[in-house]
């Protein structure tokens, strides 16, 4: 009785496995060839779409809003907090097998240069579009981290960026 | 930005937060000591196998964003009840720390100096 149980257990999760596989072995070729055709084309559309936002902003204030200095220098300060804004980014597992040839070559990897600087000009595009819209006139103290989403000691797993960027906000009376 | 109305109502009550070293236009009178708050958090796995494949093709994953943006805002609202508990009022010099404990799963710390200003 109760082998008869764990056989029929046994063998759902089997055709469970073999099904899990088999769509795999599918989606897998077809999304890494979808990365090759698309995925240098949306990286550009977007690192275009980010400097275009950044030009759109900066012409409308005047200036960048941006600063990495400690404050203090100006004393008709009414209010200030801290703002934030953050981006997970990664690269294609096509760009992936690129810097992994780059890599047997050595020298500079330029495509995961791209990929990052790309996902930290998004992010502080964020926060300047975060510190407009909480009414902030400017931003100083900038800092900005950079953190891997998979621990170093995975081989596995996501192969992704958080790009993570903060200051203090300053609004003058 | 909704996730963010929460803090700004914090803010409102009375604790300020700058990741400056001083507060413009403001003395700082007494020193709390070192306030921290922190948290783990991860999506549910149908979230992690979507942006598995996400990631296959590159780009933002919009749903991990969204993830560490929350933890952030948690980690930051434990940090300020804390310093509300010592009677502070604002809480200076905030840095921020992240770390991967596994995949999908980040904790975020924040922490920063508690203080009472004039």
């Amino acid at each position: 009785m109760i082998g008869d149980l764990l056989g029929i257990l046994l063998i759902s999760f089997g055709i469970f496995a073999i099904a899990l596989t088999i769509i795999w072995a599918i989606t897998y070729p077809t999304l890494l060839i979808w990365g090759l055709i698309f995925s240098g084309k949306n990286l550009d559309a977007m690192i275009a779409n980010t400097v275009e936002r950044e030009t759109e902003i900066k012409a409308k204030i005047g200036k960048d809003p941006l600063s990495n200095i400690d404050g203090g220098y100006r004393k008709d300060v009414k209010s200030s907090g801290i703002v934030w804004a953050g981006a997970v980014y990664g690269p294609s597992h096509w760009h992936l097998f690129i810097g992994f040839l780059n890599n047997i070559v050595g020298g500079s990897v330029d495509i995961f240069q791209k990929v990052i600087s790309a996902g930290r000009a998004e992010s502080m595009q964020r926060l300047r579009e975060v510190a407009i819209n909480e009414g902030w006139d400017e931003v100083i103290n900038v800092r900005i981290d950079t953190s891997p989403m998979t621990p170093a000691s995975h081989k596995k797993g996501l192969k992704a960026v958080e790009v993570f960027a903060y200051g203090t906000g300053i609004k003058y009376s | 930005m909704v996730l963010r109305n929460h803090f700004m109502v914090e803010q409102i009550q009375g604790i300020i937060v700058v990741n400056t070293e001083t507060i413009p236009g403001k003395l700082i009178t007494e020193s709390f000591g070192v306030v921290s708050g922190s948290t783990v958090r991860a999506k549910n796995i149908g979230r992690d196998i979507t942006q598995g494949l996400k990631n296959i093709m590159g780009g933002e994953l919009h749903k991990y964003t969204e993830l560490l943006e929350e933890s952030r805002k948690e980690a930051m609202s434990r940090m300020v009840s804390d310093a509300m508990a010592r009677g502070a009022n604002a809480i200076v010099n905030v840095r921020f720390a992240t770390s991967a404990v596994t995949t999908g799963a980040a904790e975020l710390f924040a922490y920063g100096t508690a203080v009472k200003i004039e």
